[in-house]
């Protein structure tokens, strides 16, 4: 399988910006500070499970689910 | 009346009256206060406070100061933040943040205060400040918790002394703290912009932290190589020549096109200790430093093109200041933020988003 990893960033990003620009492009950035940067990712990407572990972690960190 | 900004090189306590002497506002909203490590920062804290009973008068040590048209040293600046430029104000103080930074008994603070989450104020007329001890290490951590919980955007600097590296000190309405940071929470119905400001471009070269000590700030590996190795080859010297050159050739997170700075600090063995955290895999440009006051200058004259600024607070990495002391530039860095209200501190770090080096973080009031 693959393309999870960034469709749960993209679930993580417009959750936690509820469509303002500005907090879409904020989180973006705490993401990357955080380890994980979201242009690493396509639909293409592997399902790691390693990451997806690390993906849900930060989601928990930024308060919302995917 | 509007933003005010002053300074004295006095002694306490005539440096105080000498601040008070220059506020055209008797009772600001708030009080914004830096100063050299040469003031005893519990007594300066509480003739400032005994001098603005009826103001949020908060502050930092620092490592130099600025004031409208001028840097600093051994002194003292104020910013005196007027009812309608600020019209709300919370302080919170976190507390022996070496062990963790726990923010949740701030977040309630403002909460209380503002009678809303921080979550759903408005991030366009909200904004924190963010003091720090800058000898703590511990500002990645709080800056990650404030960003978990806010999109209200904090900015800041990591307190100074001096160049001492003993003790920073950090204050709030006549008490002083060490090992903590403060929180403060604005409501500015003007507006506001933050800046970042770095003097640095990249050569092109990238460097992947393949191995890291994070808590103690250490790359041990770039690209599987010893650290100051692999740093030495992207800058075209030898490894013992390549401490003197940090400065010059600092790295960068690029996030969005812009680097977030960090800055090598020591060689311990072949390893790099950085002034802020790397994290394992990250890959870091090779960046050369520029004209600071060119870069700055034109920072600021795109701000002023926009519209008045009201007021101004800067937080310029001590870095910076050494490489500004160095060329004889203080003069020319100071006077691109004359004629406006303005005052600042050569900082142990800076914070916007996260932790970073080598940049000036700034809080522009409209």
């Amino acid at each position: 399988m693959a393309g999870q990893i960034k469709r749960m960033i993209n679930s993580i990003i417009q959750k936690r910006a509820k469509g303002n620009p500005v907090i879409l492009e904020t989180t973006t950035c705490k993401l990357i500070l955080k380890g994980l940067d979201p242009a690493l990712f396509n639909e293409r990407s592997p399902d790691d499970p390693t990451i997806i572990v690390k993906v849900l972690a930060i989601a928990a960190e930024l308060g919302v689910s995917v | 009346m509007p933003i005010t900004s002053a300074y004295s090189t006095k002694a306490l306590p005539a440096a105080i009256t000498d601040l008070k002497a220059q506020s055209a506002d008797a009772q600001p909203r708030a009080v914004i206060c830096f100063a050299s490590a040469k003031y005893d920062p519990s007594a300066l804290s509480q003739q400032m406070k005994a001098a603005f009973p009826q103001s949020c008068v908060i502050g930092c040590s620092t490592a130099g100061e600025l004031t409208s048209g001028k840097m600093l040293q051994e002194s003292v600046v104020a910013l005196f933040l007027d009812a309608q430029t600020v019209e709300d104000v919370s302080v919170a103080v976190v507390e022996n943040i070496s062990e963790g930074s726990r923010v949740r008994e701030a977040f309630a603070e403002f909460e209380r205060h503002f009678h809303a989450p921080v979550s759903s104020l408005d991030i366009q007329k909200h904004v924190g400040l963010v003091l720090v001890d800058g000898l703590s290490g511990a500002e990645e951590g709080l800056m990650e918790k404030l960003g978990d919980r806010a999109d209200v955007f904090f900015v800041g600097g990591s307190a100074g002394d001096d160049l001492k590296f003993q003790r920073t000190h950090v204050w709030v309405d006549g008490k002083a703290y060490t090992n903590a940071a403060l929180l403060v929470l604005l409501r500015l119905p003007n507006g506001f912009e933050i800046i970042k400001t770095q003097s640095c471009r990249s050569i092109g070269k990238v460097l992947e932290a393949s191995q890291v000590d994070e808590p103690q700030r250490k790359i041990i590996q770039f690209d599987h190589k010893p650290a100051i190795q692999a740093y030495a080859e992207a800058i075209g010297v030898s490894a013992g020549e390549a401490p003197a050159h940090f400065m010059q050739h600092p790295l960068g997170l690029m996030i969005q096109g812009e680097p977030y700075v960090r800055s090598p600090q020591r060689v311990e063995d072949e390893a790099m200790r950085f002034y802020c955290q790397v994290r394992e895999g990250t890959k870091l440009e090779v960046l050369e430093a520029t004209d600071i006051v060119a870069d700055t200058r034109a920072v600021i004259e795109a701000r002023k093109a926009a519209g008045r600024i009201a007021g101004l607070i800067d937080f310029g990495c001590i870095l910076r200041t050494l490489q500004l002391r160095s060329e004889e530039r203080c003069d020319q860095y100071g006077a691109i933020f004359a004629g406006f209200p303005a005052v600042g501190f050569s900082t142990y770090g800076e914070e916007y988003l996260g932790h970073m080096n080598q940049t000036s973080t700034m809080l522009l009031f409209r």
